[in-house]
């Protein structure tokens, strides 16, 4: 038994990736669709964009790359079809560089699907560098920050932007984010001065580090991770990529929970077989 | 010489600090000008300072190659990725699409960038399920304490989770809003005191490491 | 029935992605010249992408273009030039490349920072500190229709019973951390508390670490399910099968080589 347990707890690491693999390419090829379940958290932010009036403007900056796409683009296509349902005005942005090209396909693409016209019903404004001091250049002068848009069309007087001078006059916000600059930012440096409503979407590596906001309601809302885009898509009624994935999410860590209680069975077994022969 | 070497900068960082703090508390049309201007400045000099980072990454390769450290061919590669993509780029005027369409620098991006850098993230994945297996062991009741939250965690956040053990999906809710908001706030306001205190240093001319560059005399 | 065919460029791209990702992922095998590869070309990409947006973006959409404008509105005005203010200050932040200059950039270094350390002291106290205790401190029994009463409601966040659980956990985490005398007597409950609590939120943390690295795998593997379709050739398999030979003759020569 001692044997087998030192075995088994030094196996080559190989193995785990193979089982890993598996966890995730059955699923995938062979869904089981089990039914998701929603947070009062992402219902909040799924309210509050319900509950907006028609030509609303909705911000959403894209603080992501393609490092995180796999998260945080199932939340964006959700929320951009609900906005884009709901007949809201959406400015879309970026402070991730990397992010830029992915933030503007996944943009153009839900857009075009909805039947949305570009300067009339949203705009991208792309990406600009500054993070803290880019939300306080947009917090005074919207135009000053971005005179043009990512297609280098002066945003002075585009019809999307219409009786907007600043974040002040942002109805809702919802920052999509990797990390920093993110969501903590936008609130620190946006939120907290110029009074406009905003969420987060995350990754959910820093989604933890978000429920301090969330409790205060320095953020209405949160999003996190997959198991949040999966959310977004089931109450939008259309499911998306993120419940696509959420059978592979569930076998995954089953076999890690499975792993970790192996893991412990061996190495008790080691620690007892040692115990005796001490 | 030495007023324009160390001094200067060390007027122009407590100006420019006391200045912007007291801003935030007068939001008279001056100074709101003048926090709408130097902001947009603000995004200006960022750019330039990206150019920073870049360079260190084109000295590390270039001295590869210079030296022939083994693996230096990869820096090649490398330079000639780079090349390649700022031709691309400024031959599809820095736009990865046009009117809906795909330029080539979105092909680029599309087919190249988005797959490497989603992979190399995604690779994790493999490690942390293999670092799960062979470190995650209750050898104390702290460890026990962390072991048992992650499981719960781990069953509460997905489908499978929820519809074998519900109750895993209320008392993740609850270790999240409660105890997890509890621990993480405590660590915010701690280190945010931390933050305040360094801008506080480096306004009052305290802590000066970010001046670097250059001697004094 | 078989499907449109798909674009030239579409159909080399998916060869291209799943080569790529293949080659990534073949360092999970071992580190080899197929990762080595990917990952400098990733680098390489990357930094070259950036050069090209920031260019555009900040030399031509922030700089050159509004410049040019003002200058030819109006060339008499001062205010048609103070755009070359920090186009001036971030040129003298690349003094720092050349050392008999280098303390140039000094006045950029402390013109950012400044601001920065600025802006940064209010808004920290505002949303960091502030606010956070606020919630912290909240009421525990509150006037109702029927008279005084506090929650129990261990699911509601904001019952009393878990403002009680929160305090506990915000004072014991700080006096972990902050109090670096010798934790003794009710110090060491407290202390020890908080470990606890630390404890929990790790564990939290980590699940959801999980979660996040399994989904972006899932993502990469969907696409190459995608990618393994007969609309794309067979791509990521075709590939995955060169790769491994590829790998196993990488493997075979460097065994040779360590042979002589």
């Amino acid at each position: 038994m001692k044997d087998f347990a030192r075995r088994m707890i030094g196996i080559d690491r190989r193995i785990i990736f193979l089982l890993i693999a598996a966890a995730v390419l059955l699923p995938l090829l062979r869904p089981f669709g089990l039914p998701i379940k929603i947070s009062p958290e992402v219902r909040a932010v799924y309210d509050y964009i319900e509950a907006l009036p028609e030509r609303s403007v909705f911000l959403l900056s894209f603080d992501f790359d393609p490092s995180s796409k796999p998260e945080l683009e199932p939340q964006a296509v959700a929320l951009l079809r609900h906005a884009f349902r709901k007949n809201l005005r959406v400015i879309g942005m970026t402070h991730w560089l990397t992010g830029t090209g992915l933030a503007d396909d996944i943009f153009s693409r839900v857009a075009a699907e909805m039947g949305r016209e570009r300067g009339k019903d949203y705009v991208f404004l792309g990406w600009s560098p500054g993070a803290g001091s880019l939300v306080i250049a947009m917090g005074q002068d919207l135009y000053k920050a971005f005179p043009s848009d990512y297609q280098k069309t002066p945003t002075q007087g585009m019809p999307v932007l219409e009786g907007v001078k600043s974040l002040r006059d942002v109805n809702y916000m919802v920052s999509l984010a990797a990390g920093n600059p993110g969501i903590e930012m936008w609130y620190v440096f946006g939120k907290d001065k110029y009074r406009f409503e905003m969420a987060g979407g995350s990754t959910g590596v820093i989604a933890p580090g978000l429920y301090p906001f969330l409790r205060s309601g320095q953020i209405n809302g949160l999003i996190g991770g997959l198991q949040g885009a999966a959310e977004y898509e089931t109450l939008i009624k259309r499911k998306g990529t993120a419940t696509a994935g959420m059978d592979a999410q569930s076998a995954t860590h089953f076999v890690i929970i499975v792993l970790v209680f192996l893991c412990n069975v061996f190495y008790f077994v080691l620690r007892g077989e040692e115990g005796k022969s001490n | 010489m030495i007023f324009l070497k160390r001094q200067l900068p060390l007027a122009v960082t407590f100006v420019m600090g006391v200045a912007f703090a007291i801003q935030y508390y007068i939001p008279h049309p001056v100074s709101e000008e003048a926090i709408t201007n130097v902001s947009k400045w603000m995004q200006i000099i960022s750019g330039f300072a990206l150019a920073l980072g870049l360079a260190s990454i084109f000295h590390v390769h270039a001295v590869k190659i210079k030296r022939q450290v083994p693996g230096w061919g990869y820096s090649i590669v490398l330079y000639a990725a780079m090349l390649a993509t700022i031709i691309v780029g400024f031959w599809s005027k820095g736009e990865t699409r046009v009117n809906g369409a795909q330029t080539a620098l979105g092909w680029l991006y599309d087919y190249s960038m988005v797959p490497l850098q989603g992979t190399m993230f995604s690779i994790l994945a493999f490690f942390i399920a293999s670092a799960a297996y062979r470190a995650f062991r209750a050898r104390s009741r702290e460890a026990s304490v962390l072991l048992v939250a992650a499981v719960l965690v781990m069953m509460g956040r997905v489908p499978l989770g929820q519809f074998l053990l519900p109750w895993t999906w209320d008392v993740t809710q609850w270790l999240l809003n409660v105890v997890n908001s509890a621990v993480r706030r405590a660590i915010l306001i701690g280190v945010s005191m931390g933050q305040v205190a360094l801008s506080l240093k480096i306004i009052l001319g305290i802590e000066r490491a970010y001046l670097g560059g250059g001697r004094d005399q | 029935m078989p499907g449109p065919v798909l674009p030239t460029e579409t159909l080399l791209g998916a060869w291209v992605a799943a080569g790529l990702t293949l080659f990534i992922y073949s360092f999970l095998y071992k580190d080899n010249p197929l990762f080595k590869l990917g990952e400098h070309l990733y680098v390489g990409i990357s930094v070259g992408y950036s050069v090209v947006l920031a260019w555009h973006t900040v030399f031509l959409r922030l700089l050159w273009e509004p410049v040019k404008k003002d200058i030819i509105e109006n060339p008499a005005a001062l205010g048609s030039y103070v755009l070359l203010i920090p186009a001036v200050l971030g040129l003298l932040m690349w003094a720092r490349f050349i050392p008999k200059i280098a303390w140039l950039s000094r006045l950029a270094f402390a013109f950012v920072v400044g601001f920065g350390s600025g802006v940064a002291i209010p808004r920290a106290v505002s949303s960091y500190i502030l606010k956070q205790i606020e919630d912290t401190v909240n009421p525990l029994v509150i006037r109702g229709a029927d008279g005084l009463s506090m929650g129990f409601n261990l699911a509601s966040p904001q019952s009393g019973v878990n403002t009680i659980v929160l305090v506990i956990g915000v004072v014991s985490v700080l006096f972990y951390f902050f109090f670096s005398v010798e934790h003794t007597g009710p110090g060491r409950v407290t202390a020890r508390t908080g470990i606890y609590f630390l404890m929990i939120a790790f564990g939290a943390a980590f699940g959801y670490t999980v979660m996040s690295r399994m989904s972006l795998l899932i993502g990469r593997f969907s696409d190459l399910i995608k990618y393994a379709s007969a609309e794309y050739g067979y791509a990521a398999l075709v590939l995955l099968a060169l790769t491994v030979l590829a790998l196993a003759a990488w493997e075979m020569a460097s065994r040779g080589r360590h042979a002589v």
